[in-house]
């Protein structure tokens, strides 16, 4: 009774730990990608759209449904798998269209989601270029729309969220990686 | 003049046009990827091309090298985020005549154009 207790606390001992490695190397990755992400949303903002975003918060996401009611969504693969979602309300999608092609639109439709799914590619190659050790290869932007529509990430991965205000409207960089295996 | 401008974003193309426009260039056929291109490349005579790398189908980077399997000289611009030394020196080695990192203003886009297309006119 008692080796079998001892082996049951082993397991659970060994299960704890690894799961404890297997999170903290997620954060890890996942923290590492942060600043790349900042600056890369500067610079794509400030390039295209003539307009300098400030970051007005950055918290851990518990939910699977990205803050706006339009995403940007590309996949990435290399020494780091993951996500990065831009989110932005439908107004900031209008306001990005209406800057980057000098016609406006009333309504979310293809050349707007277009125009979004290409801020969202240049902020992930630009990212991408500055993480360099990590080899990352990226997706073709996927577009969603609708209220309440979700994301999910891998089960180890808690993604972080960095919102902004900027003069296209507010907006969030959603993003979440884990270590190749 | 006529040219060939590849990307998959439609907003992306407009821009190019756009600045094409801009420079007097008003000759311009599309296409959303480089299959697409490489078969509209096929068939027609152009002065230069325009190409983003990260396209569905085929990429941008094949898409380059099928285009100098057929013509060695043509004048080929990359315009794309891909900005990491490996993918640089692929594109080089490719035969990549030139390399418009995004994301650029539009008076970047038109002093690199001017540069390399332009003068051909």
């Amino acid at each position: 009774m008692l080796q079998e207790n001892n082996i049951s606390n082993f397991r659970l001992f060994i299960r704890e730990n690894v799961m404890t490695t297997a999170i903290k190397r997620t954060s890890e990755i996942t923290a590492k990608i942060v600043n790349p992400l900042l600056s890369s949303t500067k610079d794509v903002f400030e390039t295209m759209l003539g307009c300098t975003p400030v970051r007005s918060g950055l918290s851990l996401k518990t939910r699977n449904n990205p803050e706006h009611e339009l995403s940007a969504v590309i996949g990435i693969t290399g020494n780091a798998v993951g996500t990065i979602v831009l989110s932005v309300k439908k107004q900031t999608a209008l306001n990005i269209y209406e800057t980057m092609l000098g016609t406006k639109a009333e309504e979310i439709d293809q050349d707007v989601m277009d125009a979004v799914g290409e801020i969202t590619n240049m902020i992930a190659g630009v990212a991408k270029a500055k993480l360099q050790s990590l080899s990352l290869s990226i997706s073709i932007p996927n577009l969603i729309s609708g209220k309440g529509h979700e994301v999910h990430y891998p089960t180890e991965v808690t993604p972080i969220c960095l919102s902004f205000e900027s003069d296209m409207g507010s907006f969030c960089i959603e993003a979440g990686f884990s270590p190749k295996e | 003049m006529k040219i060939l401008v590849v990307d998959d974003s439609r907003t992306m193309r407009v821009i190019i046009m756009r600045v094409l426009a801009q420079l007097g260039i008003k000759n311009v056929i599309e296409a959303g990827d480089g299959q697409a291109a490489l078969e509209i490349f096929k068939n027609n005579h152009f002065d230069a091309v325009l190409s983003d790398w990260n396209m569905p189908i085929m990429n941008g980077l094949d898409f380059l090298k099928e285009v100098r399997q057929i013509n060695k000289t043509i004048p080929f611009l990359m315009i794309t985020t891909e900005a990491e030394r490996g993918n640089v020196v692929s594109a080089i080695q490719a035969g990549v005549t030139d390399y418009v990192i995004k994301p650029f203003t539009q008076d970047a886009l038109r002093k690199k154009l001017e540069q390399r297309i332009a003068s051909l006119v």
